[in-house]
């Protein structure tokens, strides 16, 4: 277990190296410039150049990215061009909003999702089998950016229920900040529960056909028994699959979305700087959300020999 | 809008079961946090809530020529000179208009006694000298002045002489312009980067959190002029406590937070929510026209537009109302004129309207063929970032092809496209836009020497030498009318005409006036 583990740690950092290389290789490929869009439309070539030699973008590709790297191993992300502050302090400033969205919104993903694929699973073919299904891919097939604008609409507009965008004004406490988070996480929520609920059905459906379910129907154990400790339960592996990813990809940045909402987190973090082409946060924070997304795989992997025992490592 | 008439408000006894309790529950959780819906978000009480495009790129107005930070921070530092509603340069910390010498090349500048700093300190030519000279070192207007520079002295303490070697007949609007601008601050603050920002403005800074807001907040000590305000000139007041710059950068969500009432401004709207904004009943819209205008640039050094004639022969095939009528919609969101500068300037001319605007496909073959044009992709450099740029791409390549041009349209992002301008081996045209100045020399760029479009002809540097040496008003305003001329004959950019600005506030806003960049002195909420 212990050599399964070092073995799975060593290849993370594979991986975060080559990440870390492509990232930076890849940021410097895209045309932009970060000196040209931080002195404005008025300023002439001279300022550019003098300001590209500020930042040491004007040495060659292959020294920057030593320079960087060296930092990196470190632990130092550098710092931005345009926030003027640390890379790390920028992304922990953003850290808030992200993860509470994130989880959020896998809770109502999976509130929805789970439910749903199960119910749809027992009643297979039925009337609300093909409900769910139609709105599991009309769930998948609506985008974020719309459904969000229609909740604005609604329920900041309209009803004035909820804030429009943004994040609590300066000095929000922590219940306020995290009511604006309601409607982006239910937005989210919504568009993700389509693939939960999908993989929940489609998992549910192979272990409900099984000969041990048959068998605990016959010892005469109550349906809700059946269907949901000993269907869900051996059904649960891809479903935490699904589930994980997902989690991933949100605390990634739910790009759109935290745009749309105008929510200060890592997405919008990252969009901000591939506008701006702010070299050091790009990477910096393309490293993080690597990282993050590196360790919830990890942790699925270890919560797999918990809900399966024949799982080994 | 009348709210809904919730289950729990009807007044209607009844039992309840676990159920409805719980929603009652959660209900009531959700109006504990709201206090009462959107009124809750509209932070009522002093604080003006501002949307706007996106996050500074600095808060150093010295920093960068963009707008956004010269808009936040000319709240917190203010200049010698500013401008009144009708873009004529007044005093602002300077007692008056300085004393220019017949030569033009010395100023006599007072400055207001007794004007104080954020730090409760009087400011003094100390401060001045030292923040002009940041200005002149860091940006390009300031640069410009810098080279025509003898000295810069003391007077007293509170009197300065600027001595020039060369006459700078905008010397004045220079320091006046709100942007990369002539921002007075302690001296004792002045350092690359700012490590604090300490200036005299109505209002101080507080607080910046990347991607959430700037706040500012009023500053009691402030030192008013007496006069009646006239857009940034005159008298100025803090009628609010706090100023909320928020970055909001989707304009779907800056329209639908001013009419929710969350903001009570919203900058850079898409002129398609005019008639949204002013039928919510809620938030009024707000033009600012001209705000300012569209300019193509030509790649006068490389390539095809190299030749004069191929450069005519494309100002004379653009149809610039369709190409405004594409980018903006509605006639009341912009104007075609073939004049760069309104007709109460100095500087207004009308030479131009031979070949402004005239779609003349037969008139631009003649010259392509006496160019001996060879059918080389005319490259038009556009991004989509701004939409009514890439919008005048669009129509514009149509108006090329019927004249004998081919094109190719090259969309790219921003950031890509002042990147690729810098390399006259990338384009032939590219797109841009500029506020509406009222100086010359502060708009637009390709005056500039060595400016992408690299335009250096002797007809341009004689008409401007002539120009810039000239200090009578009179006499400039038709020195100007010879370099329109020499722009229309040889190309350099194509000014397509003028556009509005499209802003919302709300109907409690009061005593805003609409300029080229907003500012909330004097605002109150009613």
């Amino acid at each position: 277990m212990i050599v399964a583990l070092g073995r799975r740690l060593a290849g993370m950092l594979v991986v975060m190296f080559i990440v870390a290389t492509m990232v930076f290789f890849l940021t410097r490929l895209a045309p932009g410039d970060p000196a040209a869009l931080m002195l404005g439309d008025q300023a002439s070539i001279a300022d550019v150049a003098h300001l590209r030699k500020t930042y040491g973008l004007d040495r060659p590709i292959y020294v920057q990215y030593a320079l960087w790297l060296k930092e990196v191993v470190q632990g130092n992300l550098g710092n931005s061009i345009f926030l003027q502050r640390p890379v790390l302090t920028a992304i922990g400033e953003r850290a808030e909003p992200t993860f509470f969205l994130a989880l959020f919104s896998i809770l109502i993903a999976a509130a929805i999702g789970v439910p749903a694929g199960i119910a749809s699973a027992v009643w297979r073919g039925r009337v609300s089998d093909q409900a769910v299904s139609g709105g599991s891919m009309l769930a998948a097939s609506i985008p974020s950016f719309w459904l969000g604008l229609m909740f604005i609409q609604l329920f900041a507009v309209r009803l004035g229920w909820f804030p429009v965008a943004g994040y609590g004004p300066p000095g929000a406490s922590f219940a306020e900040r995290l009511y604006h988070l309601i409607l982006p996480a239910t937005v989210l929520g919504i568009v993700n529960s389509a693939l939960i609920t999908r993989f929940t059905r489609a998992s549910m459906l192979d272990v409900l056909s099984e000969d041990f379910i048959r068998t605990a129907r016959a010892k005469g154990l109550v349906e809700s028994v059946v269907v949901l400790r000993h269907g869900l339960g051996n059904a649960l592996v891809p479903i935490i699959t699904v589930v994980g990813l997902t989690a991933a990809l949100l605390i990634g940045g739910a790009i759109v979305t935290e745009t749309v909402f105008g929510l200060p987190g890592i997405g919008n973090l990252v969009v901000s700087a591939v506008l701006r082409r702010d070299y050091p946060v790009i990477q910096g924070a393309l490293i993080v959300i690597a990282g993050i997304y590196v360790l919830i795989n990890f942790t699925i992997d270890m919560i797999y020999t918990l809900v399966d025992p024949r799982v080994k490592y | 809008m009348s709210k809904p008439t919730h289950p729990w408000n009807s007044g209607q006894h009844h039992g309840l079961n676990r159920r409805e309790l719980a929603g009652l529950a959660l209900g009531a959780g959700a109006l504990a946090i709201t206090s009462g819906g959107r009124d809750a978000f509209a932070q009522a009480g002093g604080s003006l809530n501002l949307a706007m495009i996106g996050e500074p790129q600095t808060l150093d107005p010295m920093a960068s020529t963009a707008d956004l930070p010269s808009l936040i921070m000319m709240h917190v530092y203010e200049s010698l000179y500013t401008f009144d509603a009708k873009l004529n340069a007044r005093p602002m910390l300077a007692v008056d208009m300085p004393k220019v010498s017949a030569d033009g090349l010395t100023y006599e500048i007072e400055l207001r006694k007794g004007v104080k700093l954020h730090s409760g300190r009087d400011l003094d030519v100390e401060d001045v000298i030292a923040s002009l000279k940041r200005w002149i070192a860091m940006t390009p207007r300031g640069k410009s002045v810098g080279a025509a520079l003898a000295s810069m002295e003391a007077k007293g303490a509170n009197g300065l002489t600027i001595k020039l070697k060369s006459p700078v007949p905008a010397l004045v609007v220079h320091m006046a312009l709100p942007s990369g601008y002539a921002a007075i601050m302690a001296k004792e603050t002045i350092a690359t980067p700012l490590a604090s920002y300490v200036g005299t403005g109505p209002f101080k800074f507080q607080e910046r959190k990347p991607d959430q807001f700037v706040v500012l907040t009023k500053f009691d000590g402030y030192s008013a002029r007496s006069e009646a305000a006239s857009g940034y000139a005159g008298k100025r007041e803090a009628k609010v406590a706090e100023l909320r710059f928020i970055p909001v950068p989707n304009a779907n969500t800056r329209v639908e937070g001013a009419i929710a009432g969350q903001y009570h401004f919203a900058d850079q709207l898409p002129v398609e929510a005019f008639r949204r904004i002013g039928g919510s009943g809620s938030a009024k819209p707000i033009l600012m026209m001209p705000y300012g205008f569209p300019y193509m640039v030509t790649n006068t050094k490389q390539g095809i537009f190299a030749n004069k004639k191929v450069r005519q022969a494309f100002q004379l095939a653009l149809n610039e109302t369709e190409m405004l009528a594409a980018a903006f919609g509605d006639e009341k969101f912009y104007r075609t004129t073939a004049a760069h500068f309104p007709p109460s300037s100095p500087f207004h001319s009308r030479v131009g309207e031979n070949v402004y605007n005239k779609a003349d496909a037969v008139g631009a073959k003649k010259l392509l063929a006496e160019a001996k044009y060879d059918g080389t992709p005319v490259r038009i450099l556009n991004s989509k970032q701004y939409e009514f740029h890439h919008a005048m791409a669009l129509v514009m390549a149509e108006h090329l092809k019927a004249a004998g041009f081919n094109t190719q349209l090259d969309v790219v992002d921003w950031a890509t496209l002042v990147q690729r301008r810098a390399d006259p081996a990338l384009y032939e045209v590219y797109i841009t836009h500029s506020s509406f100045y009222p100086e010359p020399m502060l708009s637009p760029p390709p005056l500039s020497p060595g400016a992408p479009g690299w335009w250096d002809t002797p007809a341009k540097n004689a008409a401007l030498a002539a120009f810039n040496s000239e200090s009578d008003p009179v006499k400039r305003g038709a020195l100007w009318a010879k370099v329109q001329e020499v722009i229309y004959d040889e190309v350099p950019y194509i000014r397509v005409g003028e556009f509005a600005a499209l802003a919302a506030g709300s109907m409690r806003l009061q005593g805003y006036v609409p300029m080229p960049m907003p500012a909330f002195w004097n605002v109150s909420l009613g």
